[in-house]
């Protein structure tokens, strides 16, 4: 039985503050096409593609099912289609999941999400609350995120002024990204004086409304040739759930994601992680998060973020070169986003990105409030 | 101890407890008492809205007795004999203060059997017995209103509520011009509406149901009037209290037409309706979509068609299911039809509503059989959206 996927191909639209004059609907189809073009892939029923996973969220697209919505054009129509409504760094997971059991052998994973339909995503992220306790009390992703933020500070001695220096390489690097989301270039002092939304987290610490879609082609080991000459290879995955209250956690202790990180390394044979791996693609919705998860996914000390920084922790380990979810990717599509920053550096097409010799890479996404659910995927170029 | 009707005296005493209502005993505070023959003698205390029974040989000091035999007591607790009847033929009697005693009637839900259910009828004479009883006279302070209920099927009747001076009266006619009157089709939904267990809108939608005269009166006062009436079937066991949340969930939102749908609901106000059609297999699509589903590629080319075509589907829908954009329930019936255009072959049909009153002369059509020809009435101010056609209507 196979041991890894391949990643034949990937396509993504620009990430846009707002798609004014597209549907979802339009925004997917500029992702399946090129896929389709690119792998010569079809919809044979013996050998092209049978299955698809998507990944949107209903509240966001304000329809329920709405995976429904997009089936015609992401040509699930008569063919088994599976929607992850979690982070889309899952989807990559279930693909594993299918392809390894030999339950299907290519797969395409294509995904969504066009933030500026809705008014506040602040309202949608309140949602995920109960609607008997935390739900009246106002909490959504950005004053518990503010929460952890201030916690997380005090133990690893993380400043504003770092925080500020994170958004700012953000934007920097983000610009030399072709799909990312054009931003203004901001100075620290910019970032310090942001309006303040939810202390200590600023309107700049914050990963900006954004729409955008992608689409990926995957398949078992046995297949990759038949639709790519350079392919990129998923070899671990783990993910790990923390507890859902606030009240029963440790902000500040990274539980989960050590979890999911060390089960993703044992997937993947790795035992030093600083040594084996040489791009990070973390997570980032507030900028307080990049240190955080740099502590959980093993490159830098625990408590010691606000140290790693000041050390040059981000340029040592290649983090978040494509500018990150910080500099904009929707909420629910950070995970996909930072496997398609590995995928391009791994089959080198990253262009003014694109580091040496890269032969690991591993993508990490959380969401939930502070990151309750955590997941990473470890990937390698062809011959790595 | 002997039965009748399967119950005996203590079946009626003991569950005196559970039966007492506290909003029927505001105005008590007395002592009466209850001498059944060859049964024995019980005292019931009423004071600061709660009651306390006991078996006793000297009710001395009772404000009123009542004497009677088992059968009769019984029998007149489980309904089977009347109280009148039997008071008049002296087979019960109050001794003391008959006034103060009339005032037990309100102090207790009324006796059921155990595991035996209640008909509508027995359900509709206690509703509205307890109606009195069930008065709230400070909420009806300078009132002067007549509420009426006609209630259909072979258990229905008619009856009568009127409110005046703070006081409350019950007929069983409907007499003079009321102030609301509320008509069931069946009595049977009218208990079941007070017994919760249907909705009032559901029922109104479905036409089962209709409100004349002062609804607002009938919505918003009588809740205030009366006690909730109690399901006596519902006596022998502890209500739960049932906490929920009512919350309505809101985010606003602004769609994109995107290209395809932006030039179909373009063409609307233009009373031009496009199909987009498969390069590949030549299929249409209404409303226009991205892709052909089927082929998987754009279908770029759009046709214009109809406007005219036939009906295939028609349905009737009864509920009212409110227009989401305006909140307004729609008038029902109506009939959402999916009609075929000129043009268009097949399934390739689109949805709208038939003309209201022609419902009935629509003809569905189906392979070799051609339905009820239609034409789109355009509304006069076309704004690029579905409404833009009001509805299809015959083309005669």
């Amino acid at each position: 039985m196979d041991k890894r996927l391949a990643v034949c191909a990937v396509a993504q639209i620009k990430n846009h503050p707002n798609y004014h004059y597209l549907r979802f609907q339009n925004m997917l189809l500029e992702c399946f096409e090129p896929i389709l073009e690119q792998t010569k892939a079809t919809f044979d029923m013996e050998t092209g593609i049978r299955t698809i996973i998507t990944c949107s969220d209903d509240v966001f697209d304000a329809r329920t099912i709405s995976d429904n919505g997009i089936t015609d054009v992401v040509g699930a129509h008569f063919r088994g289609e599976e929607k992850i409504a979690q982070e889309s760094i899952n989807g990559l997971g279930y693909a594993m999941a299918c392809i390894l059991s030999g339950h299907d052998d290519v797969i395409l994973f294509m995904g969504h999400c066009k933030e500026s339909q809705g008014e506040s995503r602040r309202m949608v992220s309140n949602l995920a609350y109960d609607p008997f306790y935390c739900r009246p009390l106002g909490m959504d992703y950005h004053n518990v995120a503010a929460l952890q933020a201030r916690t997380y500070m005090e133990k690893s001695q993380v400043t504003d002024e770092q925080m500020a220096k994170i958004v700012v390489r953000s934007r920097k690097n983000g610009a030399k990204n072709p799909y990312g989301r054009e931003n203004k270039i901001v100075d620290e002092d910019e970032v310090l004086n942001s309006p303040l939304y939810s202390d200590p987290l600023r309107e700049l610490h914050l990963y900006p409304v954004t729409d955008w879609a992608f689409g990926m082609l995957l398949c078992s080991e046995v297949r990759a040739e038949e639709f790519t000459t350079n392919p990129v290879w998923i070899t671990g995955y783990g993910s790990c759930m923390d507890r859902y209250f606030i009240g029963d956690r440790d902000l500040a202790s990274n539980f989960s994601l050590k979890n999911a990180a060390q089960r993703a390394y044992a997937m993947a044979g790795i035992k030093y992680p600083r040594e084996e791996i040489q791009i990070f693609e973390l997570g980032d919705q507030a900028a307080y998060q990049l240190p955080l998860w740099a502590e959980g996914v093993g490159i830098a000390d625990e408590g010691q973020g606000g140290k790693w920084l000041d050390e040059g922790g981000m340029e040592t380990f290649n983090v978040n070169l494509s500018g990150g979810q910080l500099n904009g990717n929707p909420l629910l599509l950070g995970g996909a986003a930072r496997v398609i920053e590995c995928y391009y550096q791994l089959s080198h097409q990253a262009g003014e990105r694109q580091v040496k010799n890269v032969k690991r890479a591993v993508a990490q996404a959380a969401t939930g409030g502070a990151g309750q659910h955590q997941a990473v995927i470890v990937m390698e170029a062809q011959g790595g | 101890m002997a039965e009748y009707w399967g119950v005996t005296v203590a079946d009626i005493f003991n569950s005196m407890p559970e039966r007492f209502r506290p909003e029927g005993a505001r105005d008590v505070a007395a002592v009466f008492g209850y001498d059944i023959k060859d049964e024995g003698k019980w005292q019931l205390t009423v004071k600061n809205n709660s009651m306390a029974l006991e078996k006793t040989d000297d009710l001395s000091c009772c404000v009123a007795t009542m004497a009677a035999d088992g059968e009769t007591f019984v029998g007149v607790n489980v309904g089977k004999v009347d109280a009148t009847n039997a008071f008049m033929s002296g087979k019960f009697r109050i001794e003391g203060d008959m006034v103060a005693f009339g005032k037990t009637g309100r102090l207790f839900r009324k006796f059921v059997l155990a595991g035996k259910g209640m008909t509508t009828r027995e359900y509709l004479a206690d509703m509205f017995a307890t109606i009195v009883p069930r008065f709230k006279a400070e909420e009806a302070e300078g009132l002067d209103a007549s509420f009426a209920f006609a209630l259909g099927g072979a258990d229905g009747g008619q009856w009568s509520v009127f409110i005046k001076d703070k006081a409350c009266t019950v007929t069983t006619t409907i007499e003079g011009k009321p102030t609301v009157t509320l008509e069931f089709n069946d009595a049977r939904d009218y208990v079941d509406f007070i017994l919760g267990k249907i909705d009032a809108q559901s029922i109104l939608a479905a036409g089962k149901a209709a409100a004349k005269g002062d609804i607002n009166m009938m919505a918003s006062k009588w809740p205030l009037l009366f006690e909730k009436y109690k399901d006596p079937l519902g006596g022998n066991v502890k209500e739960q209290e049932l906490l929920t949340l009512k919350k309505t969930i809101s985010i606003n939102q602004r769609f994109a037409t995107g290209p395809v749908m932006g030039k179909f609901l373009r063409g609307l106000k233009d009373k031009k309706i496009y199909a987009n059609k498969c390069p590949q297999c030549g299929r249409l699509q209404l409303p226009p979509r991205e892709v052909c589903a089927e082929c998987r590629v754009r279908a770029a080319d759009f046709v214009e068609v109809g406007p005219k075509g036939e009906v295939r589907y028609m349905d009737v829908v009864y509920y009212a299911m409110p227009d989401p954009l305006t909140g307004v329930a729609r008038e029902t019936p109506y009939g959402s039809i999916n009609i075929r255009l000129d043009g268009c072959k097949g399934n390739e049909t689109l949805p709208h509503f038939i003309r209201k009153d022609q419902i009935e002369k629509i003809q569905m059509g189906w392979n070799e059989m051609q339905g009820t020809r239609v034409r789109p009435v355009w509304e006069e101010n076309r704004s690029g959206d579905i409404w833009d056609i009001k509805y299809f209507e015959i083309d005669e």
